[in-house]
């Protein structure tokens, strides 16, 4: 695997700045840790502390690392605000939150030279120079009855030694806490003050820093998932069955509170085999369908996909990925499916494969595909990763703009009727046949996963089975200058570029800023659709530059792989990761950079980029 | 009047049980005046999978063990139309067991119809999972879908027919339509249908079958009793069909579709989700996110 090197942990910056922070200092852009056992709420803080961030007009991007379990065991999240568009987790934090000692233990090393650390007294057992400890969950105990509330007591107490606006902070914990119910929100507030009174009373009470006031007011916060969720009932999706499975449960959880608005059914099925074929129903009845699952429900979906595929039922499947194969990690990151996606179930047929990069474009990519997969009847992959449909960030306030609905060659009642004959799979130029839907006078057909003939009957006949197959398996050429195109950012004339997908996109966008401050200008080409293999935009981006980087969370470098099976470029570089953690910044800008000065002497690439005739563009 | 898919001839051996079951749905669709395109015959793989392709409707070919599922998210789709899920003992009682089970539970308003012929005629006569201990080397005891089904509480239609006596075996295909057609339920119909090529039990069927009916004082409302009776006339060697249980109207929880869907022309196929119609709904929602 000479093309692979596995990333690792970017080294401390204290080795190189041990210099102490000035007293007054204003940050820009900080990150937060909260580390404790499961069930200690440390989500709960991360959450108070991206609204609150929220609201002072910064951007924000929550990430967290649980366990698959309701309670025990470490967990941490971390929130990072900055007054710059935030993609990714930061590598270092500015404050860590300490609800065990755990927190210190795993967690230290990533704490800047400057930041502080909040404990809770009663766990944390060997404090370090910079930790501040506070009576936490003793307090919360004695004066609201369940040392659970230490959870707002710690905000209450970062308030402080944050240098918060107090009254900001409260209303945040006001607003988050007061729709459940006045208990909660009267405890809550308590919590909040005593946690700041704790602080103000401590030996050292000063901030230890102040966060600049942001201008990003025209942003909401949200996870991938929820975003798709959102781009699916504006794109006209009116069906979704799913079955429980972390880490893509939450799109059924917000289409549950949604989609019943708008005429839409959401169902929790008995299992994965039962969602699909639900959501299959649903479509071939005529409902824009989709459903959301992981790795494990997408193998036992696999055989529905194929039938998706030869019955050419309009589709969508959502695979929020995890760390595989098997039950894997299921709370943590990775990008192992792709090759799975692409070739997944017996048999070939046409499929599409799309991967958004961030919320807008989970939203906007889910409207499109709905498009798509009703416009050329067959299934979608909409491939998402856990850190991407989890972590909650800042994103564009959605809006209406160039949101259509073009349900293809679906048939009116008035259309059917002007018909001499209805054959749901009769042959056309673009493999598309008309489709009527049960309720249709006329309409009546045979939709199968057997070969058929144009009328829906089981078919054997070889000319009719070469037809079909061509029928079928053409729309993977005609569609090709309809599928969502790349995005390119950075510099066009850079001789360094990225190929990423999915929730790569903040780490490279953020390596891209590193790199740009030591020199190194690049290109990015975040790849949306992934499958066809997007020959016609890869290519010539091979050309343009005299080495690519293709990041990607998985051990075989698949995308590498994919692409160089359709073409030949020797410019290509893998830079993976797969131990279940999402990208940082400072480890892809560290690999471009060893990789260009010790490993390999790049210029302009001597081989010509060569797209294999008879396979990119040979459906 | 556009023409489209004409219904083959079946591809069943010559006396396969299957006939009559199709022409029990046949004259139970006929009587129910139910329009061929508001039809949706969703078939299981196997022989009587195929049943979908002999007859005037909109037909899905479903997986192997997975019509339950397509027919419930049809249904779900658009409570306006019938559906019938039509399979065998194999497709419903192994693979799909699962499935059944939990359609049961689901209770949407759709008819089940399983063509019970005691083994797998398709692949060449193995055993299935109502195999009597013996046949084909069986080991297993076979199951018994009926009881299976009068286990699960939600379970509102049950019964069992036999395909040598088509007259009682129309008569209950033909209820169970009523009872989906008025959005009562889940309706189940076990058909005995035997394999004449590999389990050929024509003349043991139809000296076993005892209609449960016409024990004196059965009452099909009384789930209690339909068991006991039952597991009684099994246990004297003879096989149980008839009306076997139905919850009486006074009793029946909404099913499914018309607890989601209370206005049967509300389905989630015909939602007019056009830009026009919604923009201002979404333009709301997309305003509430924080």
């Amino acid at each position: 695997m000479s093309e692979s090197i596995p990333a690792t942990h970017p080294e401390h910056p204290a080795a190189s700045s041990p210099a102490k922070a000035p007293a007054n200092r204003v940050l820009k852009d900080l990150s937060v840790l909260i580390g404790g056992q499961g069930g200690d709420g440390t989500l709960t803080v991360s959450d108070l502390l991206a609204r609150y961030f929220h609201s002072r007009g910064l951007y924000v991007y929550n990430s967290r690392k649980v366990l698959s379990r309701i309670r025990g065991g470490y967990a941490a999240s971390s929130s990072r605000a900055s007054i710059e568009p935030t993609l990714a987790q930061k590598a270092f934090q500015d404050v860590i939150v300490a609800f065990h000692q755990d927190a210190i233990t795993f967690d230290e090393k990533s704490l800047s030279p400057d930041g502080f650390i909040l404990g809770d007294e009663k766990v944390v057992t060997n404090p370090g120079p910079n930790t501040i400890l506070l009576p936490l969950s003793i307090t919360a105990a004695s004066k609201l009855g369940n040392p659970l509330y230490k959870n707002v007591l710690a905000f209450g107490a970062l308030s402080v030694l944050m240098g918060m606006d107090r009254e900001g902070a409260r209303k945040v914990v006001e607003q988050r806490f007061g729709r459940r119910s006045e208990e909660a929100r009267v405890k809550n507030l308590s919590a909040f003050d005593l946690g700041a009174e704790l602080a103000e009373k401590s030996p050292d009470p000063k901030p230890r820093f102040t966060v600049e006031r942001g201008t990003a007011t025209d942003q909401v916060l949200l996870t991938g998932n929820q975003a798709l969720a959102y781009g699916f009932v504006v794109g006209g999706g009116r069906f979704f069955a799913g079955y429980p499975i972390t880490p893509a449960t939450s799109v059924m959880e917000t289409l549950m509170k949604i989609l019943p608005q708008y005429q839409g059914i959401v169902r929790q099925a008995e299992d994965e085999l039962s969602a699909i074929n639900m959501t299959l129903g649903a479509a071939y009845a005529g409902a824009r369908a989709m459903t959301a699952t992981s790795g494990p429900g997408f193998s036992l979906m696999t055989e529905a996909l194929g039938h998706a595929g030869e019955a050419e039922i309009p589709v969508i499947i959502n695979d929020c990925q995890r760390v595989g194969p098997s039950t894997g990690e299921p709370t943590r990151n990775e990008q192992s499916d792709l090759l799975h996606s692409v070739f997944a179930s017996h048999g070939e047929f046409p499929r599409f494969v799309i991967a958004p990069g961030f919320p807008q474009d989970a939203y906007d990519l889910m409207i499109q595909s709905l498009n798509l997969a009703e416009k050329w009847q067959l299934p979608i992959i909409f491939l998402m990763d856990q850190a991407h449909g989890e972590n909650m960030q800042s994103a564009p306030r959605f809006n209406l703009k160039g949101v259509s609905v073009d349900r293809g060659k679906l048939l009116t009642q008035e259309q059917l009727d002007a018909m001499a004959a209805y054959k749901r799979y009769e042959f056309t130029k673009d493999g598309v046949s008309p489709r009527s839907i049960p309720g249709m006078k006329g309409g009546q057909s045979q939709v199968t996963g057997n070969e058929h003939d144009e009328w829906g009957h089981v078919s054997v006949n070889v000319e009719n089975r070469k037809m079909m197959m061509a029928k079928r398996m053409t729309r993977l050429r005609l569609a090709k200058p309809d599928l969502p195109p790349p995005l390119y950012w950075g510099d066009e004339k850079a001789r360094v570029g990225f190929i990423g997908f999915g929730g790569t996109f903040g780490p490279i966008r953020e390596a891209q800023a590193l790199l740009k401050r030591k020199g190194i200008t690049s290109r990015f080409y975040q790849a949306r659709t992934l499958w066809p293999v997007p020959v016609e935009t890869l290519a010539p981006f091979l050309s343009s530059v005299d080495v690519v980087f293709v990041v990607e969370h998985n051990y075989m470098g698949q995308f590498a792989r994919l692409i160089r099976g359709y073409v030949t470029a020797p410019n290509i570089e893998s830079i993976v990761k797969y131990d279940g953690n999402p990208f940082v910044a400072e480890e892809i800008a560290g690999h471009v950079e060893q990789m260009m000065t010790e490993h390999v002497s790049y210029g302009p690439s001597k081989t010509p980029i060569v797209v294999h005739e008879g396979e990119g563009g040979g459906f | 009047m556009v023409e489209h898919v004409k219904p083959i001839q079946p591809t069943w051996c010559p006396g396969c049980g299957d006939f009559g079951v199709m022409a029990a749905v046949k004259k139970g669709v006929l009587e129910l005046k139910i329009p061929s395109e508001n039809l949706v015959l969703v078939g299981g793989i196997g022989c009587s999978g195929g049943i979908h392709n002999f007859m005037d409707a909109y037909g899905f070919h479903a997986l192997h063990g997975r019509l339950l599922p397509t027919a419930v998210g049809v249904k779900l789709a658009n409570p306006k139309l019938t559906v019938v899920a039509l399979g065998g003992d194999g497709d419903g009682y192994a693979i799909g067991m699962g499935h059944f089970v939990h359609t049961l539970k689901k209770n949407a308003s759709i008819v089940y119809v399983v063509m019970n012929n005691e083994t797998y005629g398709l692949t060449k006569g193995q055993a299935s999972p109502t195999s009597l201990v013996g046949f084909e080397g069986n080991l297993e005891p076979p199951v018994d879908a009926v009881l299976t089904a009068l286990s699960i509480p939600a379970a509102s239609f049950i019964a069992r027919g036999f395909s040598g006596t088509p007259k009682e075996a129309t008569a209950l295909v033909t209820e169970a339509l009523r009872f989906t057609q008025e959005r009562k339920g889940f309706a189940f119909v076990e058909i005995l249908s035997p394999c004449v090529t590999y389990n050929d039990t024509y003349d043991l069927w139809r000296e076993r079958i005892e209609d449960v009916g016409k024990r004196p004082g059965y009452d099909p409302a009384d789930r209690g009793k339909a068991f006991s009776t039952v597991l009684d006339v099994m246990n004297s060697g003879r096989i149980p069909v008839g009306a076997i249980y139905r919850t009486p109207d006074s009793q029946l929880r909404p099913s499914l579709d018309k607890a989601l869907m209370p206005d049967v022309a509300a389905g989630p196929a015909v939602a007019d989700i056009s830009l026009a119609k919604n923009a201002a709904r979404y333009e709301k929602m997309l305003a509430a996110l924080e």
